[in-house]
């Protein structure tokens, strides 16, 4: 495994130029913008990140922000306007990184007409792997997706669950130090989600390092070590999932019994919400609530921190953006 | 040179197990038996017109069959986002295009083969002799499908495989006359400007120097009258198809590295 940052973005950008003169480099940089004629679309604007070895590391963002044209730019489908990035310590065309990585694309097509064996046999030919190497490989990859069952079926036959599945197998042909998925968990049924979640722990555990793009935060709550989030090209805030979920004032929730209902209706400012016998309060205003709660005649139950969710954060930022 | 064997097999693999290619050279091979009928009607001149209707019909379906596979063929890979699987593996882009060019050539192979082959079956039959120059032009219509495959990638590489189909086609067309076109005089009629003609005829000059010369590639007349080729033509044609597609892939090799796969 390498010591230094597996993957780094260093300001990178991403400019197109649409419209029916975009195409043209002399229109590339008018001042002037005219809708459908040319047009500037800033789709990535400076994003800096460094993704560590062994980290499971989430990428998130709504419809738009940019998450697709990044990881685009980093498995060299789209050249970057400005800015640098490297992948396991070198650049993004470095073709011997480019053996240690895998890659699943959002919403993957497969050549239709190839079955798992030929499929995967195609794939692992792409990579200096031996014809046995690649053989035995792509049998165990198929035996660990669950597809060892569907060997004489061509790829036009199988469901979405498993092409997304055998999209997977692909990726991970070469038993990649990174794997980057986007959108691996979009369009598949819980079952399907859980199967893919469980596919992501393991990589972990292999001491592999994942780089996904999501929008299901539920799933990226339960596998990231670290998230950024990503909102119209700009990451918005970046770290440890714990410390964002911490981070700010998601209150506190206290059980109190033996509260009359007119009794509790005048217990501190501090109170957002109020069910039965359960308040969430403001942290700066607990002590207060609970020692007014007390007083009245309350009887203390519980007293929890509230943690703030991912949900939340995201709303938040794709809000103030 | 592995990773480009891998995608040419692949691109094989894809057009012998797809339905309407196997239909084409079918109908094809169906068309060359037509032939057979109709050299039967004629008096004497069996193995002549046989030769001619026959060398005709294997050029023709391959130029064809080559443009309507070769049109389609990276625009395909991006439609079905295919594409996006391979270019992030170990792999430089112009061995990419380099691979799906040499799968396309041997699926063209596998056609010209199956209808000389056919064509050859029908000689046999009519126990008439099928010949070193036959041999030949059957070569020769396989490197004018290099070529043509090579110009069908080129246009592929940066556009919809309608606007490069009717692109090389049009190539294509002007490449079997480029050998007039290279020659062409004009004379002006008492009343007209001779100097607009002597400008259409330098165009036509232009056009003939920058299109491939596909005039090289048939040589049916040779065929019919059991002439010989003159000395090192085969070679001569054989290189210069083989220049010109080299040519169309480095074209095509840049403008695909340059291109952003949204």
């Amino acid at each position: 495994m390498t010591a230094s940052p597996i993957l780094t973005l260093s300001d990178l950008e991403k400019t197109f130029t649409t419209g029916f003169l975009g195409a043209l480099p002399g229109f590339r940089r008018l001042p002037w913008q005219v809708r459908g004629i040319v047009q500037t679309v800033h789709a990535v604007r400076g994003i800096s990140l460094t993704v560590e070895p062994g980290e499971t590391f989430g990428f998130l963002g709504p419809n738009g922000a940019g998450k697709t044209t990044t990881i685009k730019m980093l498995m060299g489908l789209i050249r970057p306007s400005k800015g640098s990035a490297t992948l396991l310590g070198k650049p993004l065309n470095d073709r011997a990184a480019r053996a240690r990585i895998g890659y699943l694309p959002e919403q993957p097509y497969f050549y239709e007409h190839l079955k798992p064996m030929e499929f995967l046999d195609f794939y692992g030919g792409l990579f200096p792997m031996t014809v046995r190497e690649r053989r035995d490989r792509a049998r165990a990859l198929l035996d660990r997706v669950g597809l060892s069952h569907a060997l004489d079926r061509p790829i036009r036959k199988f469901s979405k669950g498993m092409v997304q599945r055998i999209g997977i197998a692909q990726a991970l042909i070469n038993a990649p130090e990174l794997v980057v998925l986007d959108e691996p968990m979009s369009g598949l049924d819980p079952l399907g989600r859980k199967e893919i979640r469980d596919l992501i722990f393991e990589l972990k555990h292999q001491g592999r390092t994942v780089f996904f793009s999501s929008h299901i935060l539920q799933d990226v709550e339960q596998i990231c070590d670290r998230v950024a989030i990503l909102v119209r090209g700009e990451v918005k805030r970046t770290g440890p999932i714990n410390t964002l979920l911490e981070d700010g004032d998601g209150g506190v929730e206290v059980l109190v019994a033996g509260l009359p209902a007119e009794t509790a209706a005048r217990l501190g400012s501090g109170v957002s919400l109020r069910e039965g016998h359960r308040y969430v309060v403001a942290s700066v205003e607990v002590d207060a609530f609970l020692r007014a709660a007390l007083e009245v005649g309350g009887s203390i139950r519980s007293v929890t921190p509230q943690r703030r969710s991912l949900e939340a954060i995201f709303v938040e930022e794709a809000q103030r953006a | 040179m592995r990773q480009i064997l891998v995608i040419a097999l692949n691109t094989f693999r894809e057009a012998i197990r797809n339905r309407i290619f196997a239909s084409l050279v079918l109908f094809a091979v169906g068309m060359l038996a037509v032939t057979m009928a109709i050299s039967a009607a004629s008096l004497h001149e069996e193995v002549r017109l046989m030769k001619d209707v026959g060398l005709f019909l294997v050029s023709t379906f391959s130029a064809v069959l080559c443009i309507f596979v070769g049109a389609s063929l990276v625009y395909k890979e991006i439609e079905r986002k295919t594409i996006y699987t391979i270019l992030p593996k170990p792999i430089h882009r112009w061995q990419f295009l380099v691979g799906k060019y040499l799968g396309v050539l041997s699926v063209m192979a596998v056609q010209t083969s199956v209808m000389s082959l056919a064509l050859a079956a029908q000689f046999w039959l009519l126990e008439a002799d099928f010949g070193l120059v036959m041999l030949q032009a059957v070569w020769l219509i396989f490197v004018e499908v290099v070529v043509v495959a090579a110009l069908a990638l080129l246009f592929s590489s940066f556009s919809t495989p309608f606007l490069s189909g009717m692109l090389t086609f049009g190539v294509f067309v002007i490449g079997r006359f480029a050998d007039r076109l290279a020659t062409l005089t004009l004379k002006a009629a008492p009343d007209q400007s001779q100097e607009a003609l002597d400008r259409a005829a330098a165009f036509a000059h232009g056009v003939a120097w920058v299109a491939p010369d596909l005039s090289l590639y048939n040589v049916t007349s040779y065929a019919v009258y059991d002439t010989h080729l003159p000395e090192g033509f085969v070679l001569h044609a054989t290189l210069a198809g083989g220049l010109y597609a080299v040519i169309c892939l480095v074209v095509a090799s840049i403008l695909f590295s340059r291109r952003d796969f949204m």
